[in-house]
C-alpha cells in the first residue's frame, strides 16, 4: 500500500511540477478518457494515418483557436476569424498566382497572408479600442464584411492555385507528421511562452480580469487589447496558408464557415473562461483535439450526420458545466 | 422559548483540513443588538454565512423557534426571518427603489404586478426608518447611504426577525453613520435582533448591548458591552497587549519631493497647491466627495488636468498616465482596493510584480526571481496566505492591503500617495500598516495619506491639508492637528485667509 | 467529478455498442459515401436517397457495407473523405460541395486505387473512375422550351436563379440560349434566390413590385418555387400564367398532378443520382457490367432532364421521399 501511495504521490507531485496550469487538468483527463474510449470503439482509431489525419484536420481551427484564446483572455471575442480565413486565403492565392517564380511566389504569398491577417486583426482591434464598439458587435460586423469581400473579389467562385510547390506546404510531411501540425504545435509553444513568460501575457490577463486595475497599474490597456486582435489575425493568416495549400484552392463561400464557433468551443473546452482574465494555450490545444477526435469518431462509427451536432453540443455543455463545478 | 428564537448549538465550520470556526454557542434575543468583533480572518464572516445559510455548518446545529436545523440555505433562512445586508449591495441599478425592495417577492394582484401597493408599502417602511426617499427613484441616482436604506427596507418588508449588518459603516460618512444608528435603534424597537459587525470599536461600544469576540475561529468572550472598554475589546481581539496604535511622529527633511502648483480638474478640483517633503507624512483630510481622491488621481494622470504644474525632486514633470508616474518614482494606492488596486484572480506573486514586471525580465520573465521577491514581502509584511499562488481574492482585507502595498513598493517609489490605506482593516493590521508607513517616511520617502478617519489623520500625519469643495481649505500642523480644527475647516465653518490660518 | 464518471461510463458504453459493426471478412466491400449535409430540400433528398440505397443495396448484397457521411462545408468534407480512407474503403461515391476544394483529396483517393465515383459536380482535373450527373444544360433548355410553349411563344418572364456556382451558370445559360430561339419571349430580370424558399420569396416580392406585368416565372429549383408561389399568391396577381420549377420534388410533382393553376411543369434533376452512383460503384467494384451492356461501367453517365407535366407526373411521384 505504502509503495503505491508514494508512487501516486510522486505522480501527483510530478504532474504539479509540470509547467501546467491546474485549470487544464480537467480537459486533459477528458482527452485521455476520450482517447481510451476511441481506441476501444474503433479498430481504425489508432491507425497512424488516422491519427495524423485528425491532427491535420484539427490544426486549421486549432491555429485560429490559439489566436482567439488571446482575444478572449483580454476580455474580448472575435467572431470574424472564419470569414477572415476565406478573405486572407483568396488574397493569398491572388498574390500566389500573380508572381511568376514559384518559390518566390510562395514566399511572397505566405508573407502577404500573415501581413494581411494582421491588418484585418488591426481593423477589429481599432474598432474595439478606438471606436469603443463592443467586441461582439464589431467582429459580428467584420465577419459579414470580410466574407462579403471574399465573395465579391471572386464572384463567389473557387480560386485555384497554379503553383506547383504550394500544395507541398499544407499537404507535406516532415518526420512523418503533416506540416500544418508542426505549425500548430510550434504556434502553441510560441503562444504559451508569450502568455506566461512575457510581460505582454501578464498584462493581457490583468486587462481581461479588471480593466480598471490594469489602468491604475500603468498598463496601456488599449494597446494590449489591440495587440490581442492582431495576434488573432496573424493566426488566421497562418491557418489560411495551411488550409489553402492543403486544398490547393480556396472557396470564398465555404472556407472557414463556422470556424469561429469551433475555435471558441475549443477555447472554452480548454478551460479558458469567456469572462477573460485567465486562460491556457495548452488547454485550447487539448480542446481542439477533443473536438477533432469526437468528429473523427463519429465518422468512424458512422453515426448519423444529423446526430453529430448533438454530440458536439453536449461535449461543450459538459465542459462548461465541469468548469462551473470547479469554480464553485 | 420566545425569549431566544434563534440558538446556535456548537456551530463550527471546516474547509478541508482547516477549521475556520468552532464551538459557537449563542442565543440571539429579540430586540437586541449583538456586536461581533474579531480581526480579519477571525471567523466573523464565516459565522454570518452559516447563520444566513450561505455556508453549511460542518458540526453543530441552528435552532429556530424550537426546531433544530443541521443546515440552512439562503432561501430557507430568509423564510425563517434571517436577513443579511451585505457589504456590497445587491441592488439592480437600473430598477427603482420599490422595484428593488420587492425584487423576487413582487406583490401581485390577479397575476399582474401591483405597483401601487408596492410603492405605498415601500414608502411606509422607509418612513418608519425616518427616510424620505422617493420609492420611484432609480437606484443609480442614490448615494451609498441611501442604497443601504433600500437594503434595510427590503429586509423589513420581509418581516425579518434577525438582521445581519456586515461592516455597514465603512462606506458611510459620519452623518450617514448617525442615520444608520437611528435605523438600527428603530429596528430594535420593533423587536428585531441585529447582528452588527464592525472594526470600529467606538461604534460597537455605542450601539451594542452584548458582544461576541472571536479570535482564530474560537469565541473568546461573550459579555455585555458595558463590561468592556475599547482598550479591553482590542486586547481580547488581538490576544496580546496592544501598545500604542500609532507610531511616533517623524522628522521631515526640508527637501521638497513633490510640488503641486495650481492643479485643477474641470468641475472637480480648483487651484490646488502644496509641497510634500521627503520623510514627511502629509495628511489629506476632508469630507467624502470633497475632492481628495481626485487630487491624487489628477497627479497620477488618471484625470485630465485643466491647469497646474507638478515638480518632482525639483524637476518639472509631465505625467500623462500612471506609467509615467511610476517611471518617475511616484506610486498611488487607490481607495478601491478590489476594483482598482489588485487583480482578484491573480495570485500574490503576479499582483506584487504587476507594476515592476520589467525588472524581472531577461528575455522572458524569471518566475524564480519573482517568487523570491514575493517571499521577501510575505515575510517582511507578515502576509497570511495559504500559498503565494493563491488568488488574492481569497485573502482577508488586511492581507490584500499588504499585497497592494508590496505591489507599489516593488517599483521603489520615492513618493507614495495612499488613499484610505486602512479601509476595512482590523486593528492589529492597521497598526502594522501605520508602522510601515512611518518606516517608509523615515527611509526618506515622501508619503501623502488620504483618509476619512480623523483619528488616523491625527495620529499618523506630520502635517494636514483639509480639502473642501475641491480646494485646499487649510493647512494644519503640530497642535492644530486636532479633530475640532479639521472638522471646522472641512465643513466650511472656518475659512482660510490669505495671510495664513486664522479663526 | 460526478460528470467525469458519467463521461467514462458513456465512453465504455459507446465502445461496447460499436464492436459488433466491425466484423468484416476478406471478400467484403466497403463503400464510402460523402455528401453535403442538408441545407436545402434537394440536399436533404440526396441524403435520404443515399441512406435508402445503402439499406437496400447492403441487404441485397450481403458482402457490401456502406458508410454515409454528410459535411456542412467543403473543408469539412475533405475531413470526411480522409476519415473514410482510414476506414479502408474500396470505393468512394462523392458529391463534392466545391469541386476545387475537394479536388486534392479525391485525387489522393483515386491514386490510392479506391474506385471513385464523382456525382453531380465535375472536377477540373478528372481523377475518377466514373462521373455521373444530371443534365444541367438540359434542365435549362427543357424549362425554356416548355415555357415558350405554355405561353404560346409570346410573353415576359422572370428568372429566379441559384447561387453563383458553375452548375447554376450552365442551367441559366442554356435557358437563355434556348429562349433566344423564340423571338417573342422576353426576359425581364434574373436574380438569385439561392435555391432557398425564404430568399426566393423576398426576391419575388421585389420583382412583383417592380414589374406590373409578368407572364411566367422560371424558379430553377422546386424549393425556390415554393417561395415564389407564395409571393405570387399573396400579391393576388393574376397576370402570371405559368410557374416552372426544377429538380422534381414530390411536393411540386404533387401540385402538377393535381392540376395547379400556375404550376404546370418542372424538369427533373433527381437527387437519387447519388443512389445510382452507389449502384454504379458497387458494380464497378465487382467488375460487373450494367444490365446487358457489352462494356464495363461507362466512365461518364448523364441522366436525362425530363420534363414533368400533368401527363407523366404519376411515374415520377415518390410519396415517401424527403424531396
Amino acid at each position: 500500500m505504502t509503495a503505491t501511495q508514494t508512487f501516486s504521490q510522486r505522480l501527483v507531485n510530478a504532474v504539479r511540477r509540470l509547467p501546467l496550469d491546474m485549470t487544464i487538468v480537467a480537459p486533459l483527463l477528458a482527452l485521455i478518457v476520450l482517447l481510451i474510449a476511441s481506441s476501444l470503439a474503433s479498430e481504425y482509431f489508432l491507425n497512424t494515418r488516422n491519427l495524423t489525419n485528425i491532427l491535420r484536420q484539427v490544426s486549421y481551427t486549432g491555429i485560429i483557436a490559439i489566436g482567439v484564446t488571446f482575444v478572449i483572455i483580454g476580455g474580448g471575442i472575435d467572431l470574424s476569424v472564419g470569414s477572415m480565413v476565406a478573405l486572407v486565403g483568396v488574397l493569398l492565392l491572388f498574390v500566389l498566382n500573380a508572381v511568376g517564380d514559384p518559390v518566390l511566389a510562395v514566399m511572397v504569398g505566405m508573407s502577404a497572408a500573415l501581413v494581411v491577417g494582421a491588418l484585418f486583426g488591426l481593423v477589429n482591434g481599432l474598432l474595439v479600442t478606438r471606436g469603443r464598439i463592443a467586441a461582439f458587435i464589431a467582429t459580428l460586423a467584420t465577419m459579414s464584411i470580410y466574407r462579403s469581400l471574399a465573395l465579391y473579389l471572386t464572384d463567389a467562385g473557387e480560386v485555384v492555385s497554379n503553383n506547383d510547390i504550394f500544395p507541398d506546404i499544407g499537404g507535406g510531411y516532415w518526420l512523418g507528421i503533416p506540416i500544418p501540425v508542426w505549425a500548430f504545435f510550434a504556434l502553441a509553444l510560441v503562444g504559451h511562452v508569450l502568455l506566461f513568460h512575457t510581460p505582454y501575457g501578464r498584462h493581457l490577463c490583468a486587462v481581461g480580469s479588471n480593466e480598471q486595475v490594469a489602468r491604475y497599474s500603468g498598463i496601456r490597456v488599449r494597446t494590449v487589447v489591440l495587440l490581442s486582435f492582431i495576434i488573432a489575425g496573424v493566426c488566421v493568416g497562418l491557418a489560411a496558408i495551411m488550409l489553402s495549400s492543403r486544398l490547393n484552392s480556396i472557396s470564398p463561400s465555404d472556407a472557414g464557415v463556422l470556424y469561429e464557433l469551433d475555435a471558441i468551443a475549443a477555447v472554452v473546452i480548454g478551460g479558458t473562461s469567456l469572462a477573460g482574465g485567465r486562460g491556457s494555450i495548452w488547454g485550447t490545444v487539448i480542446g481542439a483535439l477533443i473536438l477533432g477526435i469526437i468528429n473523427n469518431m463519429l465518422n468512424l462509427l458512422g453515426v448519423s450526420p444529423y446526430l453529430q451536432g448533438l454530440v458536439k453540443g453536449a461535449v461543450i455543455l459538459i465542459a462548461v458545466l465541469m468548469q462551473y463545478k470547479r469554480s464553485q | 422559548m420566545t425569549d431566544a428564537p434563534i440558538r446556535l448549538h456548537g456551530l463550527g465550520k471546516r474547509f478541508g483540513p482547516v477549521t475556520v470556526l468552532r464551538d459557537i454557542n449563542l442565543d440571539i434575543h429579540p430586540g437586541e443588538v449583538l456586536g461581533i468583533l474579531g480581526e480579519n480572518g477571525a471567523g466573523k464572516s464565516t459565522l454570518l454565512k452559516l447563520i444566513s445559510g450561505v455556508y453549511q455548518p460542518s458540526v453543530g446545529q441552528i435552532e429556530i423557534d424550537g426546531r433544530r436545523y443541521d443546515r440552512l440555505d439562503p432561501i430557507r433562512a430568509r423564510q425563517l426571518g434571517i436577513a443579511m445586508i451585505p457589504q456590497e449591495f445587491n441592488l439592480v441599478p437600473t430598477l427603482s427603489v420599490y422595484e428593488n425592495v420587492y425584487l423576487g417577492q413582487e406583490l401581485r394582484r390577479k397575476g399582474w404586478l401591483n405597483h401601487k401597493q408596492m410603492r405605498e408599502e415601500t414608502a411606509r417602511v422607509l418612513a418608519s426608518l425616518d427616510c424620505d426617499l422617493d420609492p420611484r427613484a432609480p437606484i443609480a441616482a442614490l448615494s451609498v447611504a441611501e442604497k443601504q436604506m433600500v437594503e434595510v427596507a427590503r429586509v423589513l418588508v420581509n418581516d425579518a426577525r434577525v438582521v445581519i449588518l456586515d461592516e455597514p459603516t465603512t462606506v458611510l460618512t459620519d452623518r450617514e453613520v448617525e442615520v444608520l444608528f437611528k435605523v438600527v435603534r428603530a429596528l430594535q424597537k420593533r423587536g428585531v435582533a441585529v447582528l452588527f459587525i464592525s472594526h470600529k470599536l467606538k461604534e460597537v461600544k455605542n450601539l451594542c448591548q452584548r458582544l461576541l469576540i472571536l479570535r482564530d475561529g474560537s469565541p473568546v468572550e461573550l459579555c455585555d458591552t458595558a463590561n468592556l472598554d475599547e482598550e479591553a475589546m482590542a486586547r481580547k481581539m488581538v490576544g496580546r497587549e496592544l501598545s500604542q496604535v500609532y507610531p511616533d511622529k517623524g522628522q521631515p527633511q526640508t527637501e521638497v519631493a513633490l510640488s503641486v502648483a495650481g492643479l485643477s480638474v474641470a468641475g472637480q478640483i480648483d487651484d490646488v497647491s502644496f509641497d510634500l517633503r521627503r520623510g514627511e507624512i502629509l495628511g489629506l483630510s476632508g469630507l467624502v466627495g470633497s475632492g481628495r481622491t481626485e487630487i491624487a488621481e489628477a497627479i497620477m494622470g488618471l484625470r485630465q488636468r485643466s491647469a497646474g504644474a507638478i515638480h518632482m525632486n525639483g524637476k518639472a514633470c509631465d505625467i500623462r498616465s500612471p506609467s509615467d508616474a511610476h517611471q518617475q518614482g511616484l506610486a498611488y494606492l487607490s481607495e478601491d482596493r478590489q476594483g482598482r488596486g489588485l487583480v482578484m484572480n491573480f495570485n500574490l506573486i503576479e499582483n506584487m510584480t504587476l507594476l515592476s514586471l520589467q525588472r524581472y525580465v531577461t528575455g522572458l520573465i524569471s518566475h524564480r526571481r519573482e517568487r523570491e521577491r514575493a517571499e521577501h514581502y510575505q515575510q517582511a509584511f507578515n502576509i497570511r496566505a495559504a500559498s503565494l499562488k493563491s488568488p488574492v481574492g481569497q485573502l482577508s482585507g488586511g492581507n490584500q492591503q499588504k499585497v497592494y502595498l508590496a505591489k507599489l513598493l516593488d517599483i521603489e517609489p520615492s513618493i507614495l500617495m495612499l488613499d484610505e490605506p486602512t479601509r476595512g482593516i482590523d486593528v492589529g493590521t492597521k497598526r502594522e500598516i501605520y508602522r510601515l508607513i512611518r518606516q517608509l517616511a523615515d527611509e526618506g520617502r515622501a508619503v501623502l495619506v488620504i483618509s476619512s478617519e480623523l483619528e488616523e489623520i491625527i495620529g499618523l500625519c506630520d502635517r494636514v491639508l483639509v480639502v473642501r469643495e475641491g480646494r485646499i481649505a487649510a493647512e494644519l500642523s503640530d497642535a492644530q492637528i486636532n479633530e475640532e480644527d479639521i472638522m471646522l475647516y472641512a465643513a466650511g465653518a472656518r475659512e482660510r485667509t490669505p495671510a495664513g490660518v486664522h479663526s | 467529478m460526478k460528470l467525469q464518471k458519467w463521461l467514462k461510463q458513456l465512453a465504455v458504453l459507446a465502445a461496447f455498442s460499436t464492436v459488433p459493426f466491425l466484423a468484416l471478412g476478406e471478400d467484403d466491400f466497403h463503400i464510402g459515401v460523402s455528401v453535403p449535409s442538408a441545407d436545402h430540400g434537394w440536399t436533404a433528398g440526396l441524403l435520404w436517397w443515399a441512406n435508402k440505397a445503402a439499406d437496400e443495396l447492403s441487404e441485397k448484397y450481403s458482402n457490401v457495407e456502406f458508410t454515409v457521411l454528410a459535411a456542412n462545408s467543403g473543408t469539412a468534407q475533405v475531413g470526411d473523405v480522409e476519415d473514410l480512407m482510414v476506414r479502408q474503403i474500396d470505393a468512394l461515391v462523392i458529391l463534392p460541395t466545391n469541386p476545387a476544394t475537394l479536388q486534392q483529396v479525391i485525387a489522393e483517393a483515386y491514386h490510392e486505387g479506391i474506385y471513385t465515383v464523382v456525382v453531380d459536380r465535375e472536377l477540373e482535373e478528372p481523377t475518377q473512375d466514373v462521373f455521373l450527373a444530371g443534365d444541367n444544360p438540359g434542365m435549362g433548355e427543357e424549362a425554356a422550351k416548355y415555357m415558350a410553349e405554355a405561353l404560346g411563344e409570346e410573353g415576359q418572364i422572370v428568372i429566379i436563379e441559384g447561387p453563383s456556382i458553375p452548375i447554376n451558370a450552365q442551367r441559366v445559360n442554356a435557358f437563355r440560349d434556348e429562349l433566344a430561339r423564340h423571338p417573342d419571349m422576353e426576359i425581364l430580370d434574373s436574380q438569385s434566390g439561392e435555391w432557398n424558399p425564404q430568399t426566393s420569396l423576398n426576391v419575388m416580392e421585389d420583382m412583383l413590385a417592380r414589374y406590373p406585368n409578368i407572364d411566367g416565372v422560371w424558379a430553377g429549383d422546386d424549393d425556390a418555387l415554393k417561395g415564389v408561389y407564395q409571393a405570387i399568391r399573396e400579391a393576388g396577381r393574376d397576370d402570371i400564367r405559368v410557374l416552372v420549377g426544377g429538380g422534381g420534388s414530390k411536393d411540386v410533382i404533387g401540385m402538377i398532378r393535381e392540376g395547379d393553376y400556375i404550376v404546370s411543369g418542372t424538369v427533373t434533376y433527381p437527387p437519387n443520382m447519388i443512389a445510382s452512383g452507389m449502384a454504379v460503384a458497387l458494380h464497378g467494384l465487382m467488375g460487373e457490367h450494367l444490365g446487358e451492356m457489352y462494356h464495363g461501367v461507362p466512365s461518364r453517365l448523364i441522366l436525362a432532364a425530363d420534363l414533368i407535366t400533368v401527363d407523366n407526373a404519376d411515374e415520377f411521384y415518390e410519396p415517401d421521399a424527403a424531396y
